[in-house]
């Protein structure tokens, strides 16, 4: 009995670290702001947190940022629509990995912060 | 009981804190640069139009040995990186017997003989080959008035591992580019 309880935790052990790459859903929100606002306001406020833009394309509507802590974080900010209205899609990493939807909430409302402030 | 066997609710204890400690939780919320990037970081510079300042930005991050990796003039946006060998990075953590710094003497025997041999040389290929090498990315947008700056620091070490992340927004950094995009940029 202790011997099987023992090696169920072990195999629980080994199992726990050895999850596949799970694919995350972006999270995506609708502005009221034209593509390209949007996309700026993803820029100024990473930046504000302090990671290094990358890559950014205004026309593509694409914007990928870094953050330099282990084991290395990447956004992926992505902007669609047209006139005054975009749909903006995160995605991140982490080590490679995606982190879950959630992670980019505050992105977001730091976003509509910085929209805000323009208006 | 023997003694050093465990009683079975402490195995089980022991078990699940492990279970729980060995996976690295991922966190709630992306980091943030602590501290904040300096603000020096971030500038007004009124109306002025973005074309020349991305110019004078890019003038500016070269002079600096900046290596101009991507520009977005409808964002205003200009992305570098630089690089610079760290000598002996890794002889910080590697200790100091383990590379001969004036060669080694050696004797050895074997079927019936004895040989020896002395080497002479100055350092040695491990202190060559154990310079790391610091990335250094920036990023730079300049629009709505004003013109913003992020920067971080990697080491890569010799393995070709990183060694060092960090970010690196600072005062010193943000204040030497702003003065020269202000002196190379006036239009």
């Amino acid at each position: 009995m202790r011997r099987l309880a023992g090696m169920l935790l072990l195999a629980l052990l080994l199992a726990g670290c050895a999850t596949p790459v799970t694919r995350e859903p972006p999270r995506e929100l609708d502005f009221p702001y034209a593509p390209e606002a949007t996309l700026r306001a993803s820029a100024q406020v990473l930046m504000a947190n302090g990671y290094v833009v990358r890559h950014a394309d205004a026309d593509l509507g694409r914007l990928e940022a870094v953050f330099s802590r282990w084991p290395g974080y990447r956004v992926l900010v992505e902007v669609s629509g047209e006139g005054e209205q975009s749909r903006v899609s995160l995605a991140a990493t982490r080590g490679g990995r995606p982190l879950p939807p959630q992670t980019l909430d505050r992105l977001l409302v730091e976003m509509q912060d910085q929209l805000g402030m323009w208006r | 009981m023997r003694p050093w066997r465990l009683p079975f609710e402490r195995t089980i204890v022991l078990g699940i804190v492990l279970v729980m400690a060995g996976c690295q939780t991922t966190p709630s919320t992306l980091p943030a640069a602590e501290p904040r990037p300096a603000a020096e970081c971030r500038w007004s510079v009124g109306d002025r139009a973005v074309q020349p300042l991305v110019r004078a930005a890019v003038d500016a991050l070269e002079a600096e040995g900046f290596l101009i990796r991507h520009t977005d003039l409808a964002l205003g946006l200009v992305s570098a990186e630089r690089t610079r060998i760290l000598p002996g990075y890794g002889d910080r953590y590697d200790g100091w017997d383990r590379r001969g710094m004036f060669g080694g003497i050696g004797i050895g025997g074997g079927r019936g003989g004895v040989s020896s041999g002395v080497m002479i040389g100055f350092g040695g290929v491990g202190s060559l080959t154990r310079d790391a090498t610091q990335l250094e990315r920036v990023s730079l947008l300049a629009g709505d008035g004003e013109v913003r700056v992020s920067r971080d620091i990697q080491v890569i070490d010799w393995r070709g591992e990183l060694a060092e992340a960090r970010s690196a927004s600072s005062a010193e950094f943000c204040r030497r580019l702003r003065d020269a995009i202000e002196a190379g940029g006036v239009s």
